[in-house]
Parts: C-alpha cells; sequence; structure tokens
C-alpha cells in the first residue's frame, strides 16, 4: 500500500525487477498473481482510464540523432492523449513552455529531440511527464543522465512542491546511496522480488 | 515503431495474395488487401504469442509469402511468367492505369490526409514512442492498426504501378530521402509526397524513352535523388566543435 502525496523509492541491483514493477503497476505488464489498484480503480479493468491520471518517465529515453519530433511537440504529447482526438490548444502549449521552462529547457524548444545531449533529452521527457499534472509520478531512473545541479534542484526542489501539489510519485534508482531528503518508501528489490520495505 | 519493417512484409503479403487472385480467378485488388490487411492484424499478436520480436515474426512472415507467390503463380493456368497479367503484379505497368484508377488513388490519399489531421496528436505520440503512448492512456493498438490497415490498401494500389518486388522501395524511398531534408515530421510527410511524385514523373518518363520497365526507373530515380541527397546532407551536417588545438599527452 503507497500512501498518497508520498515519495516512494524503489531500489535494487541491475536487473532486480524495478522496471517491471513500475510498468506492472501501470498495467504495461500483467502480474502473474494477484492485483493493481490506483486511486482504487483495478487495472486489470480501468487501466486505460487510469493512465491518463498518471505519467511516466521511461529509463530508455534516448532518439536517436534523426528523430524528427520537435522539443516543444514531445512534450504537447504528453497533453495530447488526455484531449479530445489528441488536439492541443492555446493553452496547452502555454503549459509546454512552462514545463520546458521548469526544466530548464525552454530555448531547446523548436529543435529536434535527436540532435540533445542525453541529459537534455532526459529533462524533455520530464517535462512531458510534468505537463500533464499527474497524480501519481512514476519515474524511472531519472537522475541517469543529469549533472549534479540539475538532481538536486529535481530531488530538493521539484519533486517535493509536486507532493505538496498532491502528486504521489514512486522512483527507481539503482543507486542505493541516492537518495531524495524527502523520501517516505523505500522499496528493497532482488531478483525479481520485493525483499525489504523501510518506512521512514 | 517498426513500420517500415511491417509494411515491407505488407507488400510481399499483397504480393502473394495477389498471386494467389491470378491462380483462383479472383479480383486481385480484393485478395491483395485481404492479405496485406490481415498481416498487419495479426503480426503483433503473432509475435506475442510466439514471445519473438515483431522483426522476427515480420521477416519470416516475408520468407513464407515469397514462396508462397512463387508457388501461386506456378500453379496458375496457362503460361504463367510469360503473361501479362502475373507481368503486370510482379513488375507493374502504367499501361494499367486507368482514369477510375487514378480517382480512387487520389481519393484514398484526401482520405489519408483527413485521418491523419483528425488523429495527428495521437499518432504522432506513437510513432514517436509507442509504449510511452500506452503508459499515458492512448489506445495504442486501435490507431496502430488504423496506420497500418491505410498502409495495406495503399500498398495494394501501388502494386499496379511499381509491381510487387517495387512496391516498397516506392513507400520507402523517398520518406528516407525526405529525413535529410526535413527536420519536423509533417515537412517529411510533405517533402516525401512531392519525391514520390518527382521520381514517378522521371521514371515513367525514361521508361517511355528508353523502353525499360516503368516501375524499375521509378525506382532508380528515387534512388538517385536519396543519394544526392544523403550526401550533400553529409556534407552540410557533419558534427564539429571549435577548438585552438587537442593533444594528448603520453
Amino acid at each position: 500500500m503507497i500512501p498518497q502525496n508520498t515519495l516512494s523509492l524503489i531500489v535494487g541491483p541491475n536487473g532486480a525487477g524495478k522496471t517491471t514493477l513500475l510498468e506492472t503497476i501501470l498495467g504495461l505488464l500483467k502480474p502473474k498473481r494477484g492485483t493493481v489498484k490506483i486511486f482504487g480503480y483495478d487495472m486489470r479493468e480501468k487501466a486505460q482510464f487510469v493512465r491518463k491520471m498518471c505519467s511516466y518517465l521511461p529509463q530508455d529515453f534516448m532518439k536517436s540523432s534523426d528523430e524528427p519530433f520537435l522539443v516543444k511537440e514531445v512534450v504537447a504529447m504528453g497533453i495530447a492523449s488526455n484531449r479530445d482526438f489528441g488536439r492541443v490548444k492555446e493553452e496547452d502549449w502555454k503549459m509546454v513552455y512552462k514545463a520546458l521552462e521548469l526544466v530548464g529547457m525552454l530555448e531547446f524548444s523548436e529543435r529536434p529531440i535527436g540532435k540533445l545531449s542525453g541529459g537534455q533529452q532526459q529533462k524533455v521527457m520530464l517535462a512531458r511527464a510534468l505537463v500533464r499534472k499527474p497524480k501519481l509520478l512514476l519515474l524511472d531512473e531519472p537522475f541517469s543522465s543529469l549533472d549534479k545541479d540539475s538532481r538536486k534542484f529535481i530531488s530538493e526542489d521539484l519533486l517535493p512542491r509536486l507532493i505538496d501539489d498532491g502528486c504521489t510519485i514512486i522512483m527507481v534508482s539503482h543507486d542505493v546511496a541516492f537518495r531524495p531528503k524527502i523520501c517516505d518508501l523505500i522499496v528493497k528489490m532482488e531478483f525479481g522480488r520485493i525483499i525489504e520495505v523501510i518506512e521512514i | 515503431m517498426k513500420l517500415s519493417t511491417i509494411a515491407f512484409t505488407m507488400a510481399h503479403a499483397a504480393l502473394a495474395g495477389s498471386a494467389l487472385s491470378l491462380l483462383l480467378g479472383l479480383n486481385y485488388l480484393t485478395i491483395g488487401i485481404l492479405f496485406a490487411v490481415l498481416t498487419a492484424i495479426i503480426l503483433g499478436p503473432l509475435s506475442d504469442m510466439l514471445r519473438i520480436s515483431l522483426d522476427t515474426a515480420s521477416m519470416t512472415l516475408f520468407s513464407i509469402y515469397n514462396a508462397l507467390t512463387f508457388i501461386f503463380l506456378i500453379l496458375s493456368p496457362g503460361p504463367t511468367l510469360s503473361s501479362e497479367k502475373v507481368g503486370g503484379i510482379l513488375w507493374g505497368s502504367i499501361l494499367a492505369i486507368t482514369p477510375t484508377y487514378l480517382i480512387i488513388l487520389v481519393t484514398i490519399s484526401i482520405i489519408y490526409v483527413m485521418i491523419l489531421h483528425i488523429f495527428w496528436g495521437r499518432i504522432s505520440s506513437i510513432l514517436f514512442d509507442p509504449r510511452l503512448a500506452e503508459a499515458e492512456g492512448v489506445n495504442v493498438k486501435f490507431y496502430t492498426y488504423i496506420l497500418l490497415i491505410l498502409a495495406g490498401i495503399a500498398i495494394v494500389f501501388t502494386l499496379k504501378i511499381t509491381g510487387g518486388f517495387l512496391v516498397f522501395s516506392l513507400l520507402f524511398i523517398p520518406s528516407a530521402t525526405s529525413i535529410q531534408l526535413s527536420r519536423s515530421l509533417k515537412g517529411m510527410i510533405l517533402i516525401s509526397s512531392i519525391i514520390g511524385g518527382l521520381s514517378s514523373t522521371v521514371g515513367i518518363m525514361i521508361s517511355f524513352i528508353l523502353n525499360l520497365p516503368v516501375g524499375s526507373c521509378i525506382v532508380i530515380g528515387a534512388a538517385t535523388i536519396f543519394a544526392v541527397t544523403s550526401i550533400a546532407s553529409s556534407i552540410i551536417r557533419s558534427r564539429t566543435i571549435e577548438c585552438e588545438s587537442i593533444e594528448v599527452e603520453s
């Protein structure tokens, strides 16, 4: 049971099943047994509906240099999935630019995403996750390509603000030594199993 | 997305379907579309069920379709490989294009543009990253099937012009060229349409002048444009940094 407005950290070595757990929570993978409920909804029945309230920052976000989409278009896709026919309106674009500004990527909005560095692409994908104003945010190794200052800003400033605004965060990290200060729950995984849950 | 691999397999499915129509004496458009669309529908579930990658499933089906094409052609009644109908399916024939056929092609193009315009927000998200689109609540399967069915219909109708062996080339090469020339997907769609039209016109003219197969001339024309733009693009877009000197001390 993950409480509302908290940050839970899933830790474990490579291949422990952390990403599999995140994708199972989102209903992208089916559990062998048991059920996943988000906001009271069973993910076997209401996955598509619930996902509209969630954001996901995947681990494998890197795009090749010939990727044709512009940075602003990639962020707008986050909103489009919650709009009728995927139409993005004028006020949505304002939200796109605001999200890009928040992660320090506004000046790159007209660039193709494939032309950016790994860290810059990760920030764009974070902006895409944030622009949806999610109630549940799933982050898979969100700091893997970021520099020290960006890590500090996200873990000490951005994530606490999101939780204050009513968001629940589940974050995956293979780096046990690094954990955000606001962490409420640590879930330790090994060989595809949860071996320990620590409440802080 | 591995749409190009899927489209490649669908092109050969259409070819096998058309060959089967010769054997059974049926309309080649109907059977060709049926084969292409069924391939689009079964590919995903097939790769899930057998736990193999979509690429592996596509390439296996492609091989099967090639084998079936030759079996159907050999079993067809009459002097098969030299007949005009078989030639039309394998190599294409511009003489088979009638005004009615042209009207159908234009209508299909208009429908495509309308569907892309209406669903662009969702389709672009799927093209960028289908897994992430699914995680954000997009019905990925539904829109992917729409895209693939549209591609299947386009492939079958193009079959008559370029022939089964070259239909994929006409779809693929202009798209590959447009990647070199545009930075946005909408620009790429526009440019690939222009290059497709340009290479078709030039190909038809060369085919008339040199008395060569139309499909082959069109594809060689498209490939020439691709080669020129690729070379120019690699020169213009080379990645460089500015520095005084770089030294590595031993």
